[in-house]
């Protein structure tokens, strides 16, 4: 077990439309699960929860065991550390692409030539060795969603999530992406997507789980998106 | 005369430059605390963008009640030194300086502060991301603040009285020419306060270009 999320509640300050409407869920490692639903159902919200930034308004997250919103300090640092939330919209610090990919690991006390050296080899690893040295300024954006990716993945995160990860990808790049996600799934990292895509989510999910106006609207194997959109058609 | 004038401009320079520290020391830290908080930001925010408006007058007004020897700071016995115009004039820029470094570190707080949490830092490591890429607005707000405590006069010219060769800046130099009738020498100064305005004005905009989309 993962990240477990029981009956949570959420709401935007000074919003009286609940986001979110008593969600349980869990994400595993070692799997790809897809959430899947129309805009406004409530996704990223949804994904930031399960990536421990946002707090719930009622209801439980489970990380590895702890009640995370009651842990402090440093024992919450280190359940922070085991998952990554990658914004559908790339934010990227100043400096080049490089330094955008080693910047996590210098977070994490690792030497400025280690975390270089380790950022460099995985540029190299998935065939964009070009892309290190560009300012992150001068990244066009599926260049900084891919540098966005990078930068999430050479944390070895043990929860990698992604929202529409493939958004600003061109046919190319959606391929390097898709080799990412499966590489990291094969390493046993959890990988949990939301997407509006449903073609995308069909061909990636091992479990798929279908939100509609904050609530689970279906629950299963990718099969239950077909039966989804079935129903909808 | 020549070197009252260089005298004069260099004072102004100093007491707004000094002013400008001062209250960037506080006003910078405040700013960042309300920029972390929805709940402080939505209270405070508007009665600080309501009191940049506020009359110079009414805050030497003020500063003067509190520096005068009946006054609960008079024992400093700063009222009519050039630290009584830095005070006034740090107090004076102190809502322009938090409202407009306040933007740049809310915004920088909305999408850096969110992706050091997601790439695992500490809230100092967090702050200091949200600092760093905050910069060219934060130092914007400076410069801006600079220029507003250069150009005011009614401070300076309540607790700092226009002493000759002392508390004399740019803009109590202008309103006594003015009242003696000595225009010449009112424009002159008057020329070299917006020239410094507008080096100032020019920086601000390259500052501008800097700052990150």
């Amino acid at each position: 077990m993962s990240v477990k999320l029981e009956e949570i509640w959420f709401r935007y300050p000074r919003n009286p439309k609940w986001i979110l409407k008593g969600i349980s869920l869990t994400f595993r490692e070692n799997e790809v699960t897809v959430v899947v639903g129309p805009n406004g159902s409530g996704k990223t919200t949804l994904l930031k929860i399960a990536s421990l930034l946002y707090k719930p308004l009622r209801g439980l997250v489970e990380a590895w065991g702890n009640d995370f919103w009651s842990l402090t300090g440093d024992a919450k640092i280190k359940l922070r550390r085991r998952v990554v939330y990658v914004h559908e919209k790339p934010i990227l610090i100043k400096g080049t692409a490089l330094h955008n990919v080693a910047y996590g690991l210098l977070l994490r006390g690792f030497s400025r030539e280690e975390s270089l050296r380790i950022a460099e080899n995985l540029f190299t690893r998935f065939g964009v060795p070009y892309l290190k040295g560009k300012p992150a300024s001068m990244l066009s954006a599926g260049e900084s969603q891919l540098v966005s990716l990078l930068r999430a993945i050479v944390l070895n995160p043990s929860l990698l999530f992604l929202d529409e990860p493939m958004a600003h990808l061109d046919l190319g790049k959606r391929r390097i992406v898709l080799s990412m996600i499966r590489d990291l799934v094969k390493n046993g990292v959890g990988v949990v997507i939301a997407t509006h895509d449903f073609s995308l989510a069909q061909s990636l999910a091992d479990k798929a789980v279908i939100l509609e106006e904050g609530a689970i609207a279906a629950e299963g194997g990718s099969e239950v998106i077909f039966e989804y959109l079935g129903q909808k058609v | 005369m020549i070197k009252e004038i260089v005298e004069i401009t260099l004072r102004s320079l100093s007491i707004s430059g000094a002013a400008t520290l001062l209250a960037s020391s506080w006003s910078i830290p405040v700013a960042y605390k309300i920029s972390r908080s929805q709940r402080l930001s939505a209270f405070f925010m508007p009665i600080v963008e309501a009191i940049i408006g506020m009359p110079t007058v009414l805050i030497g007004l003020v500063m003067y009640m509190l520096l005068c020897s009946r006054g609960p700071l008079g024992i400093f016995r700063l009222l009519y030194t050039p630290y009584a115009i830095i005070l006034g004039q740090a107090i004076l820029i102190t809502p322009l300086l938090i409202a407009t470094s306040f933007r740049s570190l809310f915004h920088a707080n909305q999408r850096y502060g969110e992706l050091a949490l997601t790439l695992g830092a500490t809230e100092r490591q967090a702050m200091k991301l949200v600092l760093t890429e905050s910069t060219p607005g934060i130092i914007a707000s400076i410069v801006m603040s600079f220029s507003r405590a250069l150009g005011e006069l009614g401070v300076a010219l309540m607790v700092g009285g226009n002493i000759r060769g002392y508390t004399r800046v740019i803009t109590t130099a202008i309103a006594l020419e003015v009242s003696r009738g000595e225009f010449e020498l009112a424009l002159t100064l008057g020329c070299i306060l917006i020239t410094i305005l507008i080096i100032v004005s020019l920086s601000l905009r390259m500052l501008r270009r800097l700052q990150p989309l």
